[in-house]
């Protein structure tokens, strides 16, 4: 593996500006690496992964900054950092809060590369035995867990996947070259299907920019930025003295979290929160600025990076919504995410591990190191920025294909459909995870049939426990979905609505 | 017993195969979310008119959520009639001026200048330096 200054400079690039979307709410993480995508067309596989690997660790980390200093959550993953991070700033401890919350995000980051570089290598081991069969159903399993999570909705977030699938399935089928689901008018123009690339920024940036615009382009800036006193309490390594262990419950939650398949950062969040509430040893802090519970959320939502990194380059399955888009700079050189890949490409896996290193430590000096510049970036009006988002979107669809204006049509149409799927309460996420995932579940499935003359059968085998090991899975995740559907529906009837779950209910990042 | 459980893929029908099983799941799924939804609905007596629902928020911004859907439109339609440079100085500069709400002459002069360096750099960038074909 080798480290040329490039990377360092790309990697440095990647967390400033996904610190800054990361920042500026309204922009995510994933609005900032499906942007700069069509842009690592120009670079080598290593030198993308750096600049992605840096805008995905700088956004995730950059949304801390508004969820202390204005009460709004910058990404999806720092929405729990809100509840204890604001009362801190309201006291005047902006900057000790944004201290705390940026060593717990350094530690949540590390935690998590470790779990990355130990669990990966051997998940793929086993994975390398999977044959058709388990192949499709861990894509069957991504595709249900994703819809498990979704908090009351199972049903809809497991439509919204097949969805996705059915959408990805146009085009022509690779086995008989015949064309399907494509209406005749659109038969040159769809004779490989969508591009996942301007779907996906359709999906995350166009439409994003008409929720914003729907708001009337508000910029937040108007809202008071407390003061930091002198003071106040400062900052100090002694904030962590007494909660290395709620730091480690939540490392493993961040991690976990991100490790299954399509679940984001705000599941991370509010699940080490509500962790948080339950172990915490003084429960009269809890709502009041405790240091200990934005301890908590900050090293989730940062462990989920290196855990959503775990199925992508194992398995092939992305591990949140990020991640769905990352596979898009592994298709554009033309490399398969999946049980090879670690053993194929050596090089990549150690520039992987060591880019989420660097992008964690420059993450946490950038950040650390300029407070009184990085709280200015909420300012930021987001009126002023959409059109230059806007600019590079159409770039970066046409440049995908080498200049196919069908492309940035694509891009226009599924903005237009993700804004109306946010409307109409349609979770995107799995929609996207189904898109991606669609392709492989159908040829897993045609190669299992034609393998056993047909029968379907061969999908429940006892000669093959692993497959039945992934059904049970299956089966855990639809009882889970169950159960939390009828707890939810119960405290809906009962009128008391956790205050937590209500702020999940229409987040999906 | 077997038989109910063997699907015969036959070469030539093989790629509607797997479309059709998920066209079936999402109906039956459909099915799944409209019927309780119906059920409920006729439970409670609630009128199935859409008055008084609401697809946008209260109050919101008809001229900047509408114009900036326009304007991206016109952007992408005028792309490879007027060429990338100039479609893109015009729309953007266009929708930052809208974005931003207010006629007066420094968020104008900020907008085209923000439009006209963004498209030039990009252009730069991807153009000339990557050499990616740009409309």
């Amino acid at each position: 593996m080798e480290f040329t200054l490039t990377y360092f400079l790309l990697s440095l690039l990647g967390v400033c500006v996904g610190i800054i979307f990361g920042a500026i709410p309204g922009m995510t993480a994933t609005m900032a690496v499906a942007v700069f995508l069509p842009l690592t067309y120009a670079l080598d596989l290593s030198g993308a992964l750096y600049l992605l690997l840096g805008l995905y660790v700088g956004g995730i980390s950059g949304g801390l900054v508004p969820a202390i200093l204005i009460n709004i959550p910058g990404t999806p993953s720092s929405l729990a950092s809100v509840f204890e991070g604001y009362p801190m700033a309201k006291r005047g401890e902006g900057e000790r809060a944004l201290k705390i919350a940026m060593v717990s995000s350094l530690i949540g980051g590390l935690f998590s590369l470790a779990c990355l570089y130990f669990f990966t290598p051997p998940l793929a081991s086993v994975a390398i035995k999977f044959s058709s069969i388990e192949k499709f159903l861990i894509i069957l399993f991504a595709l249900t867990v994703v819809g498990a999570l979704s908090k009351g909705k199972m049903l809809l977030g497991v439509f919204s996947s097949f969805l996705g699938v059915l959408i990805s399935l146009a085009g022509t089928f690779r086995d008989n070259n015949q064309l399907r689901l494509v209406p005749q008018i659109f038969r040159k123009e769809l004779i490989y299907g969508f591009d996942m690339l301007p779907l996906l920024i359709g999906l995350f940036a166009v439409s994003q920019m008409l929720t914003e615009a729907e708001n009337g382009m508000k910029s937040q800036a108007s809202k008071e930025i407390f003061e930091m006193k002198k003071s106040a309490q400062q900052f100090s390594f002694r904030d962590f003295k007494g909660n290395i262990g709620s730091m480690l419950r939540s490392a493993i939650i961040g991690t976990f979290i991100g490790v299954l398949p399509g679940i984001g950062g705000s599941t991370a969040s509010l699940l080490s929160y509500s962790q948080y509430k339950s172990w915490t040893k003084h429960p009269e802090r809890v709502g009041t600025g405790d240091p200990e519970g934005l301890i908590c959320t900050e090293t989730a939502d940062n462990a989920l990076t290196g855990g959503a990194l775990i199925p992508l380059l194992s398995l092939g399955l992305p591990g949140d919504n990020t991640t769905a888009v990352m596979i898009g700079a592994f298709m554009l050189h033309g490399l398969q995410v999946g049980p090879l890949f670690i053993s194929e490409n050596g090089d990549i896996w150690n520039g992987i591990l060591f880019g989420l290193l660097i992008a964690n430590l420059l993450m946490f000096v950038i950040m650390f190191s300029s407070i009184k510049w990085i709280s200015n970036l909420v300012k930021i009006p987001p009126a002023f920025l959409y059109p230059v988002v806007m600019l590079m979107c159409i770039v970066g669809s046409y440049a995908i294909n080498n200049g196919v204006m069908f492309d940035v049509w694509t891009m226009l149409i599924f903005g237009v459909l993700g804004y109306i799927f946010t409307k109409i309460g349609l979770p995107t996420t799995p929609f996207l995870i189904g898109f991606i995932l669609g392709p492989q579940l159908e040829q897993y499935f045609i190669d299992t049939l034609k393998g056993n003359q047909g029968s379907l059968l061969a999908f429940v085998s006892p000669d093959r426990p692993i497959a039945l090991v992934i059904w049970g899975l299956i089966a855990i995740s639809i009882g889970y979905a169950v159960f939390e559907e009828v707890r939810h529906k119960k405290s809906l009837a009962a009128g008391t609505t956790d205050k937590n779950h209500v702020s999940l209910k229409d987040l999906d990042d | 017993m077997e038989d109910f459980f063997t699907i015969d893929v036959v070469y030539s029908e093989s790629h509607m195969l797997f479309p059709k099983i998920v066209i079936g799941l999402l109906i039956i799924m459909g099915l799944g979310l409209l019927i309780p939804w119906l059920v409920k609905k006729i439970k409670n007596k609630e009128s199935f008119s859409i008055k008084g629902k609401r697809f946008f928020e209260e109050n919101y911004d008809k001229v900047k959520f509408w114009g900036g859907l326009a304007l991206l439109t016109a952007w992408i339609f005028f792309l490879d009639k007027i060429g990338f440079i100039a479609a893109s100085i015009i729309f953007m500069f266009l929708m930052l001026v809208l974005f931003q709400g207010k006629l007066k002459l420094k968020p104008i002069i900020t907008s085209a200048a923000v439009s006209v360096v963004s498209t030039l750099a990009t252009w730069l960038l991807f153009g000339v330096l990557f050499n990616i074909t740009l409309p």
